[in-house]
């Protein structure tokens, strides 16, 4: 079935779903650029976000009060991330490890197994929502729930913050030239292990309140962050790992050809239409659409 | 008088290569020291050791008579012993202007005084036209011009260790670079420690030099003196030579 | 320690903390296997229902019946599918192998009885699909696969039923791309033909694991149906009746869910605004009579649970009563045994009606269905139990 509306309307829900998709991306590109690892539990830091907003707001704030919850639940995520890096991560970088990379995947997969088990047995099986008081908005011909729109409008709020706290702050200039080179930054008087601590909490926080704007939407409950982690990584594939803008339109590419290859050429596969993308970004340009070859002095 | 930085006995061992071999090195408080030697002397890993890039395997490191072992690079550049890198490490994805501003604002500095300089420098390097621009758009000779101006940036810098600040660098920017050292010795008084193959430039530069070769120290004096001894001719030309 | 070796050492708590107590057992027990979904991405919920009837079964067995075979005591020992063949199939050869059981059942996934059923076929040890309805798990007429659940030619017929009492004509299928949804899909699809009722069918599906529908949903939408039939399994669920809210299907064209998920406790706290209106299948209602054993076990359910049983744990209840009481037949433990008397047996379930599995063509080969009802939903928070029954659909006997 084809026709413009539907076009229309598909292409818009396309935009909307890459956006929140982009603000997982981010969190984890974060991470990497600063401190050169992939975090493999990022989705369950998704999870806990979305946790922290639904017991927020159904225990304490009620749904009028979500964009309360909402920077609560990142912060509580921000905070768990901060505490856990020193324990976890920063051995990495003190001890002189000869698999940095092997060591920060065991770890982080065991991070995942760990939290997930315990969300497992603390929550049980079932899926739970924080509910929403928003109603319906019309984007053009798409209907839209107050609540999706709200994530968006959101998410794209903290992507400009976020652009403008790395632009114009001293830890942004910090952040921005430890991405570069750390012993760089080092040489700079740059306290790098202080640094990867606030980068690790900043990249699951951003997890953390993607989970809390969210969770009204795809529910909440232990594996719900699977979904965006893989997301998240076929966009950073795209866009190239440790680009911002990068994350933002490669989220939204992702997101309308998924969209418009679910609705328009056959919708089991809307998962492979992402996929097929990643290998087409891939022969293109391996390093991703705004990804640099990294060099290392 | 107490040295300003001073090594003792130092090592570095990298698997079967003594690299640093018992360096003993005393630099006084406002010297301009140079170190020079053929390649692979040990130069570089000298000022690894220095400042903390690398632990050393055995041996001492002080300035002004405390300790830096154990201390991270951050933790030694905050006592104001700074460096700068054979490879440019400049942030190429960083503006000038913001090249110059991470080393001030690392430190204690008031913001406003810390863009004061930096506009300073900038007009003092002549990249003031390119400050808003990406650090990798600049020439090879204007990010090594750079880097060393970053470090003069930190208000609290005692020692500047350069490594090969003039390697492949062209005649006008060599003079500036020349013009920056000099006027941080004189105004600030700046301690610095020069690893350089740039013999002419060394001989205006330098109070003293100190001669490594194969990790040892094997002289010390001014660049005249050390240039006419055996072992030092040998070492340069090749021991067939002797 | 060395980092390194502390992460390794955390991965092997976490490996040791994840293992399920697996109790041994005496030798003089009969020890009955449960494989259900206990983790995404099955349906943990199911697992869990099913679980708590299949433990009423035992302890009716041990302490009502005293036993089984000359007073032996039954066992269950459950194995989490996950909701994946590979490690449903893991799991059964564990339980026929190394536990030695007499039948697994419990099965709620049907890609993983039908992976399952393709083992048993070699291995021999019975399999019962507790809630599975794949044509193929008995279609293949396999020796050791049985079933006690609504198939899909009967859950089908039901939707038609249906559609025909409503006066429906056009009729979105949302289907998961699982052997389940698509099963039911195709069936439809033939059914509509053969038996010529003249349905307009859109089929649309989607990838079970996908969390955002709104592009098919907006081609649902598109196609302007009188019945959107969700046919997704869990979390699908509720994600379809929520955007479906969102695009503007609901509430105005109708929705039937293919299965009884909205009769969870969470359904309305998960849709209090939008479950108004819901149609959907159930194979139970508290006014069906039950069997002796049946009002046993519903009892004992609300006691034990403080809510009503609902049709998942009175067929895992049914199913381990089914196994007990075949290895009282055949007194014996042996596979072969079992399978004869199942065969053979006419068994007493949760409902009044008697159970047995004929060999019959087809689907309905060892293959026995309980009565499929319509329920429908018509104000907030509404106990499914007072639930208006639209249809009543009784399987054709053959």
């Amino acid at each position: 079935m084809f026709s413009t509306e539907l076009l229309v309307q598909t292409l818009i829900a396309g935009v909307m779903i890459g956006v929140l998709y982009a603000l997982m991306a981010l969190g984890i590109t974060f991470i990497y650029s600063i401190v050169k690892m992939i975090n493999w539990a990022m989705g369950e830091f998704y999870m806990i976000g979305s946790f922290a907003q639904y017991l927020l707001v159904v225990f304490l704030l009620g749904p009028d009060f979500w964009w309360v919850a909402v920077p609560i639940a990142a912060l509580s995520v921000f905070l768990i991330g901060a505490l856990l890096e020193p324990i976890l991560i920063k051995p990495m970088f003190r001890q002189a490890l000869e698999r940095k990379d092997e060591y920060a995947t065991v770890v982080t997969i065991a991070l995942l197994l760990l939290l997930r088990n315990l969300a497992t047995g603390i929550a049980g099986p079932n899926q739970f929502t924080p509910g929403s008081n928003l109603g319906v908005v019309m984007l053009g011909p798409l209907p839209v729930t107050g609540a999706r729109f709200a994530a968006f409008l959101c998410t794209l709020a903290a992507l400009t913050l976020f652009y403008i706290l790395l632009k114009k702050t001293w830890w942004g200039l910090a952040l921005r030239a430890a991405a570069q080179s750390r012993i760089g930054a080092q040489t700079s008087g740059v306290d790098i292990l202080r640094l990867d601590q606030i980068a690790f909490g900043v990249g699951v926080g951003l997890a953390g309140l993607a989970g809390a704007l969210l969770a009204p939407e795809f529910q909440v409950y232990p594996t719900n962050g699977v979904v965006t982690t893989v997301k998240g990584f076929e966009i950073i594939v795209i866009g190239g790992l440790g680009s911002i803008p990068g994350a933002l339109i490669a989220g939204v590419m992702l997101g309308v050809v998924e969209s418009l290859g679910a609705a328009f050429i056959a919708s089991p596969y809307q998962n492979v239409y992402g996929f097929l993308l990643v290998l087409v970004v891939l022969l293109i340009k391996p390093t991703g659409l705004f990804g640099e070859r990294v060099r290392q002095a | 008088m107490v040295a300003l930085l001073e090594t003792t006995d130092l090592s570095k061992r990298f698997g079967g290569l003594l690299a640093n071999d018992a360096v003993n090195l005393s630099v006084a408080e406002g010297e301009i020291r140079g170190l020079i030697g053929p390649n692979g002397a040990g130069k570089t890993t000298l000022a690894n050791l220095i400042t903390g890039i690398y632990p050393p395997s055995s041996g001492e490191i002080r300035m002004r008579g405390q300790s830096l072992l154990g201390l991270a690079p951050h933790e030694i550049a905050a006592q104001g012993l700074l460096r700068t890198f054979q490879v440019c490490r400049i942030f190429g994805n960083l503006s000038v202007r913001e090249n110059l501003l991470l080393p001030y604002l690392t430190g204690t500095g008031d913001i406003a005084e810390g863009k004061r300089l930096a506009e300073e420098f900038l007009a003092l390097t002549t990249l003031d036209r390119l400050a808003d621009e990406p650090a990798k758009r600049l020439s090879g000779g204007q990010r090594a011009l750079l880097q060393v101006a970053a470090g003069f940036m930190v208000p609290e810098l005692r020692c500047y260790v350069l490594d090969e600040p003039f390697a492949g660098i062209n005649p006008v920017i060599k003079d500036a670079i020349v013009e920056l050292i000099l006027t941080a010795n004189k105004s600030r008084g700046v301690t610095f420690v020069i690893v350089s193959h740039e013999m002419a430039v060394m001989r205006k530069l330098c109070h003293k030099v100190t001669v490594l070769i194969e990790g040892r120290v094997v002289t010390e004096g001014t660049l005249d003196e050390v240039a006419a001894k055996r072992e030092v001719v040998a070492a340069y030309l090749g021991k067939a030579w002797t | 320690m060395k980092p390194f070796t502390r992460a390794l050492g955390s991965i092997a708590m976490l490996a040791l903390a994840g293992l399920t107590g697996s109790a041994q057992a005496a030798d003089d027990t009969v020890k009955i296997g449960l494989e259900i979904p206990l983790s995404p991405p099955g349906d943990p919920a199911a697992g869990q229902l099913i679980r708590r009837g299949a433990e009423l079964a035992v302890e009716y067995v041990n302490t009502v019946m005293k036993g089984v075979a000359g007073g032996k005591k039954i066992e269950l020992v459950v194995q989490d599918s996950q909701g994946k063949t590979d490690v449903g199939v893991a799991a059964y050869r564990k339980l026929a192998t190394e536990d030695k059981v007499i039948g697994v059942t419990g099965f709620f996934h049907s890609s993983v009885n039908i992976a399952v059923n393709e083992v048993a076929k070699e291995i021999g040890v019975p399999t019962i699909a507790t809630q599975t309805s794949a044509a193929d798990i008995t279609a293949k007429r396999y020796e050791p696969a049985f079933r006690t659940h609504a198939i899909d030619p009967i859950r089908v017929e039901t939707f038609l039923e249906f559609t025909k009492k409503m006066g429906y004509k056009r009729i979105s299928l949302v289907a998961e791309t699982t052997d389940y949804g698509i099963g039911i899909a195709e069936e439809m699809e033939k059914q509509n033909k053969e038996a010529k009722a003249g349905l307009e069918l859109q089929k649309i599906t989607f990838d079970h694991a996908a969390t955002d529908l709104t592009a098919q949903l907006l081609q649902v939408k598109a196609f302007k149906p009188d019945l959107v039939i969700n046919i997704g399994v869990g979390a699908p669920v509720d994600l379809i009746i929520d955007q479906a809210t969102t695009v503007g299907l609901l509430p105005t064209t109708p929705m039937l869910v293919s299965y009884d998920a909205p009769e969870r406790p969470q359904f309305w706290k998960l849709h209090e605004k939008n479950g108004v209106g819901i149609y959907f299948i159930a194979y139970y209602s508290p006014k069906q009579k039950l069997s002796d054993i049946g009002e046993w076990m519903a009892k004992a359910y609300k006691e034990k649970y403080g809510e009503n049983a609902i049709y998942s744990s009175l067929n895992g209840f049914g199913d381990v009563m089914i196994l007990a009481q075949a290895a009282d037949m055949a007194k014996s433990t042996d596979p072969k045994a079992i399978i004869k008397a199942l065969e053979s047996g006419t068994f007493k379930t949760w409902a009044a009606a008697p159970v047995t599995f004929p060999d019959a063509p087809g689907v309905y080969y060892h293959n026995w269905s309980p009565p499929i009802l319509i329920l429908h939903y018509t104000k907030p928070n509404e106990d499914w139990q007072t639930a208006e029954i639209i249809v009543e659909h009784v399987g054709v006997k053959h």
